[in-house]
C-alpha cells in the first residue's frame, strides 16, 4: 500500500510499504477514506518529538471503512464506516475506566521511554513517535486499529467525511481545551492560537456558553476564519502589537479572561524579539525542548483565581515559566492530551443536531501523494492553509 | 529543494544576528587573541552595529520594525566586507597576521551565512505551491472570507 512516512528533519514521502495485517483478536484493519494533516505532526516534521524513525507511517487523524477484524472485536462489522480516535486504550484498565484514555496503561508497548520522560507511561497514538508506542498513522491507504473494540466510533448516516473525521483528534480536543475551563455561562475565554484546535477551542467555547471568546494569533487569515466561522467575538493579532497580555487587560476592563486556552504548544510564536530568540537558540541546541512563550503569556494574562487550559503539545522541558504569577494569583492548570474516546459520541450528537458544522476548517483537500507539498504548505502557512485532508 | 539551498529563514537569520553580535562584543576578540588592542575594539564595534541594526529591522526579532529584511541582508553585506577591509586601511595588518585573519574569517562567515539566507525571509520552504493549488478541491479564500458562522450558539 501506499503511505506517508516520515524521511528524516523536514521531509516526508510517500512510499510502498507492507500492508497492515491484524496481530491481536482485537486489532481491526481499516481502509482509510480521509485522514488530516495535525499541527502535532509538524512537530514530528521539524524534529522536535525523539525517537522518529525513517519510515515511520504518521497521521493519527483518520476515518475509513472496516475491512478485517480480529476475532474479539464484536462491535464492528466488515463494512462499518469509523471514525478512530487518536489515542490507542485498552478500555480495561484503571485509567480507561476513569476516562482517562490518553493515559491508557496498557497500550504503549513503549511505557517505559514515556515514563522516563514523563514519570508516568501514557497511551499509545497512531504515528506519533516511539514514546508513544511506534504504531503505524493513518497517513496511508489501511491503517492497523488496536483496540478496535474500543476506540472506534462507527457512523452510522451519511455525513460527509469532512464533517465527522475531525472527531478523531481536533474537534474532542479544542471541546476538551473548553470543557477544562469550567464554563457555565457568561465567561470570557481567551484561545492563544487559531489553528485547527484552536478553531475548534473556540467553537467549543461558543457551544458550551461562553459569553466572549478572544482570538489570538499572528495570521489575519486565521483571525478571519475564527470571528467568521467558529464564533470567536474578538481578535488580538499579535503580529501587530505583541503585547498580548496587556490587550487582554485592556478588553476585560482590567481583570483579564476567567480562562485562557493554550492552543499553540511547544513551537510558539511571539513578537517579543529579544525572548523568542532566546527560545529558539535553546530549542535548536536542545537546552530546552519547547519554546514556551504562549503558555507564560497565558499565565499572566489569566485573571487571578482562573484556569489555564493547555492542550497544545509540549514534550519535555520549558524555561521562564512564571511560577510567582501561577502561585500567587491562584491559578488552576488544567491539560492533557484529549481523552477523545470520552468525546466522541456526545459531540457526533451535536454535529446531527447541527449545532457545527466542523467542515469549516478545511481548506485544502489533496490526494494523499501530495502529502509532502501539503506538510509544507500547512508548515509555511502557504495559500492561507488552515487544514490539509488528504484522500488516499 | 531550491538550489543553492537557502535553509536560513529570517527568524534563524535574527538567532544568528543577535548571537554573534553579542560574541563580537564580548569574548570573541579574546579568544582570537587579539584583546586590547584596536582589533578588539573594530571587532567589538561591529558586532554592536550588527546587534543594533537588527533590533531595526522588519523581521520576527526585530524591536522596531523599520528596516527591510532585503535592506538588512545588504547592511550585512556591507558591514562583512568593511570590517574584512579596515585592516588593510589602517595598516595594521602589518603588524601581523592575527590582526587581519579575525576580520576576514568574520566577513567569509557573514558572506556564507548571507548565502544561505533566503531573501524572502520563507527560509526552508520547499513546496510546489502552484502543484498544491492546482491539485486542491477546495477553495481556501472563499472558504475563509465567506458564508455563515459554522457554529451555532446554543442555550445553556
Amino acid at each position: 500500500m501506499r503511505a506517508n512516512v516520515w524521511s528524516g528533519r523536514n521531509t516526508v514521502q510517500v512510499e510502498n510499504v507492507p500492508d497492515p495485517r491484524i496481530l491481536n483478536d482485537r486489532d481491526a484493519i481499516v481502509k482509510v477514506t480521509s485522514t488530516a494533516i495535525c499541527g502535532s505532526d509538524l512537530h514530528l516534521y521539524d524534529g522536535y518529538i525523539p525517537t522518529m524513525k525513517r519510515g515511520d507511517i504518521l497521521g493519527h487523524e483518520f476515518m475509513g471503512e472496516v475491512v478485517e477484524t480480529g476475532k474479539g472485536v464484536g462491535n464492528l462489522q466488515v463494512g462499518d464506516r469509523v471514525v478512530v480516535p487518536f489515542p490507542i486504550a485498552c478500555g480495561d484498565c484503571w485509567s480507561c475506566r476513569h476516562e482517562l484514555y490518553s493515559v491508557c496503561e496498557n497500550s504503549n508497548p513503549n511505557a517505559g521511554i514515556a515514563e522516563k520522560m514523563f514519570g508516568h507511561p501514557t497511551a499509545g497514538i497512531f504515528g506519533y513517535s516511539h514514546i508513544t508506542g511506534g504504531y503505524a498513522g493513518g497517513q496511508a491507504e489501511y491503517a492497523r486499529v488496536p483496540y478496535a473494540d474500543v476506540g472506534p466510533i462507527k457512523i452510522e448516516d451519511d455525513l460527509p467525511d469532512d464533517q465527522v473525521l475531525f472527531l478523531s483528534d481536533i474537534f474532542p480536543t479544542g471541546y476538551f481545551g473548553a470543557d477544562l475551563c469550567d464554563i457555565e455561562g457568561g465567561e470570557v475565554i481567551a484561545v492563544f492560537g487559531a489553528g485547527p484546535v484552536g478553531q475548534f477551542a473556540i467553537a467549543s467555547a461558543i457551544l458550551l456558553g461562553a459569553e466572549r471568546v478572544i482570538a489570538i494569533d499572528q495570521y489575519e487569515y486565521r483571525l478571519q476564519m475564527a470571528r467568521g466561522k467558529a464564533g470567536a467575538t474578538d481578535s488580538i493579532n499579535f503580529s501587530e502589537n505583541p503585547d498580548i497580555v496587556e490587550q487582554l487587560k485592556d478588553m476585560t476592563g482590567g481583570r483579564g479572561p476567567d480562562a485562557v486556552i493554550d492552543a499553540v504548544g511547544m513551537e510558539a510564536a511571539h513578537g517579543h524579539g529579544a525572548l523568542h530568540a532566546v527560545d529558539r537558540v535553546k530549542q535548536s541546541t536542545r537546552s530546552e525542548s519547547d519554546r514556551g512563550h504562549a503558555l507564560r503569556d497565558a499565565i499572566l494574562a489569566c485573571r487571578p483565581g482562573g484556569i489555564v487550559s493547555v492542550i497544545g503539545v509540549y514534550g519535555g522541558l520549558l524555561d521562564k515559566f512564571p511560577s510567582g504569577a501561577f502561585m500567587n494569583k491562584g491559578l488552576q492548570l488544567r491539560a492533557g492530551q484529549c481523552h477523545v474516546q470520552k468525546y466522541t459520541r456526545p459531540l457526533y450528537e451535536r454535529i446531527r443536531d447541527g449545532q457545527i458544522d466542523p467542515s469549516f476548517v478545511v481548506t485544502h483537500r489533496l490526494g494523499l501523494d501530495q502529502a509532502p507539498d501539503g506538510y509544507e504548505t500547512f508548515k509555511h502557512k502557504q495559500d492561507e492553509c488552515v487544514k490539509v485532508v488528504l484522500t488516499p | 529543494m531550491p538550489f543553492p539551498p537557502r535553509p536560513i529563514d529570517s527568524t534563524l537569520h535574527g538567532v544568528t544576528d543577535y548571537s554573534v553580535g553579542a560574541a563580537l562584543m564580548t569574548g570573541l576578540p579574546k579568544w582570537a587573541g587579539v584583546g586590547g588592542t584596536e582589533s578588539a575594539r573594530q571587532i567589538r564595534t561591529a558586532g554592536a552595529v550588527h546587534a543594533g541594526y537588527s533590533t531595526l529591522t522588519d523581521y520576527p526579532l526585530g524591536l522596531v520594525k523599520l528596516i527591510p529584511y532585503k535592506a538588512h541582508l545588504a547592511l550585512d553585506a556591507l558591514g562583512a566586507l568593511a570590517l574584512a577591509a579596515t585592516p588593510f586601511v589602517t595598516g595594521q595588518y602589518k603588524k601581523g597576521r592575527r590582526h587581519w585573519v579575525p576580520h576576514v574569517a568574520l566577513c567569509l562567515f557573514e558572506l556564507s551565512s548571507l548565502a544561505m539566507s533566503d531573501p524572502t525571509g520563507k527560509g526552508d520552504f520547499h513546496g510546489d505551491i502552484e502543484a498544491v493549488r492546482r491539485a486542491n478541491t477546495e477553495d481556501p479564500h472563499r472558504k475563509i472570507h465567506e458564508g455563515p458562522p459554522a457554529v451555532t450558539r446554543v442555550n445553556v
